[in-house]
C-alpha cells in the first residue's frame, strides 16, 4: 500500500514537470492542421506595436529555425521579404483580417505565421525584458486560424549566453564583437518563439509527422520566465 | 517485480520529456541573419555567408540534410552582391532538394532576368 502510494506520487511529480496544466490534445486544440496538412509556410514581417523600433527585426530574424525544426518547410526570409516589397505586401497588418489566397499563388505557401508584437519593455536595474507576443498562424487555403497562442514572457538577460565560467565569458565577449547587445535581445526573441512553438504540430519532415496529435498542446495565452539557457 | 514496474515507469515517463536531437543544425544563423537584416554591409554580408557554409558544410542535424531554404537565402545574398551564375546555381540547389520552392524560386528567376 505504502509503496504504491510513493509509486503514484513520483509518477505524478515526474508527469507534471513535463506537461502545462491545460490538458488538450493538440489534435484537438490544433485540429485544423492535422486536416489540412500543410507543408510550406510563409513567415509575414512581424507587425510591431511595441514602443521598441527593434523589436520587429529580432523576432523576424529567428523565426524560422523552430517551425523548419518542427518539420516544416518555411519560405526563406530574405527571398520572401524581397518578393513582399515587390508585390506591395510588406505590411503584414494589412492581411491579419483579409483574404491570403494571393500568398498561395505567388508563394506555394499553405499558411501564413503572422507575428504581433505587443510589448517590448527593458528594466534597466534588473536587466530584465518584458515581452507580450501574440503569434496566429493561418491557413491561406481558408483563412482560418489554425494555431494560435499569446505569451507574456520575462526575459532574465543576467544569465550568461556561452559555456559559463572564464572561458564562456571570453567565448561570449568574442562572438559578441558583433554587436552585445543584438546578441542579447535577438536571443530574447528566439527564447520566445522555441518556448511558443514547442507545441506546434509535427511536419512533414519531421519523423513524428502524423503520430504526435495525443500529445498535449500548451495554454493559449501562457506566462514564462526564459533566459538565455532556454532551447 | 514492484521495483521493476516501478523503475520502467519512471524510464517511460523520463524518455518523454527529453528533447529528441533536432532536425537541422544552425550555428549562429540568427545573429547574422539579423545583422545582415538590419545593416547589410560589407561585413555583415561576409559573415551571413560564412554562417550559411559552415550549415552547409558542417549540417549536424539528424536530417542530415541543409535545412529549408539556407541554399535559397545564401544564392538570394550572392545575387545581391552581383554574383549572378554562383547566386542562380544555388537557387536552382534549392528547387532540388525542396520541390516545393520552385514556385516563388522561379519568380525570382524571373526577376532577375529582367
Amino acid at each position: 500500500m505504502k509503496n504504491k502510494l510513493i509509486l503514484t506520487v513520483i509518477a505524478v511529480a515526474f508527469l507534471s514537470s513535463c506537461t502545462t496544466t491545460a490538458p488538450i490534445a493538440k489534435s484537438i486544440a490544433y485540429k485544423g492542421m492535422y486536416y489540412e496538412k500543410p507543408l510550406t509556410v510563409l513567415l509575414m514581417p512581424p507587425i510591431n506595436r511595441s514602443t521598441n523600433v527593434e523589436a520587429k527585426e529580432y523576432f523576424h530574424s529567428t523565426l524560422n529555425i523552430p517551425i523548419a525544426n518542427a518539420g516544416f518547410y518555411v519560405i526563406p526570409t530574405f527571398l520572401s521579404m524581397e518578393i513582399l516589397k515587390k508585390e506591395s505586401a510588406y505590411d503584414a497588418e494589412l492581411f491579419l483580417n483579409s483574404p491570403l489566397n494571393k500568398f498561395g499563388e505567388v508563394f506555394g505557401a499553405d499558411l501564413a505565421v503572422f507575428t504581433i508584437i505587443h510589448k517590448w519593455d527593458k528594466s534597466g536595474l534588473a536587466a530584465k525584458v518584458y515581452v507580450e507576443v501574440e503569434y496566429i498562424i493561418k491557413s491561406i487555403k481558408t483563412n482560418e486560424i489554425l494555431y494560435t497562442r499569446k505569451g507574456d514572457v520575462t526575459y532574465n538577460t543576467s544569465v550568461s549566453t556561452g559555456a559559463g565560467g572564464i572561458a564562456g565569458l571570453v567565448a561570449d565577449i568574442a562572438l559578441s564583437a558583433i554587436n552585445t547587445a543584438a546578441t542579447k535581445y535577438v536571443d530574447v526573441a528566439r527564447a520566445c518563439n522555441a518556448y511558443t512553438f514547442k507545441d506546434l504540430p509535427a511536419g512533414k519532415y519531421s519523423p513524428i509527422y502524423g503520430t504526435d496529435g495525443a500529445q498535449l498542446a500548451g495554454k493559449k495565452e501562457f506566462k514564462a520566465r526564459l533566459n538565455s539557457k532556454y532551447r | 517485480m514492484k521495483k521493476i514496474i516501478f523503475i520502467s515507469i519512471s524510464a517511460l515517463l523520463l524518455a518523454s520529456c527529453t528533447t529528441q536531437k533536432p532536425l537541422y543544425s544552425w550555428g549562429k544563423y540568427e545573429i547574422t541573419s539579423y545583422n545582415y537584416l538590419k545593416n547589410s554591409d560589407e561585413k555583415s554580408t561576409q559573415e551571413l555567408i560564412e554562417t550559411y557554409q559552415k550549415i552547409i558544410k558542417k549540417q549536424k542535424g539528424s536530417r542530415g540534410i541543409v535545412p529549408p531554404g539556407i541554399y535559397a537565402d545564401y544564392g538570394f545574398v550572392l545575387l545581391q552582391a552581383n554574383k549572378t551564375e554562383e547566386g542562380k546555381a544555388l537557387l536552382l540547389k534549392e528547387v532540388a532538394l525542396y520541390p516545393e520552392s520552385k514556385i516563388f524560386i522561379d519568380r525570382i528567376l524571373k526577376i532577375i532576368e529582367k
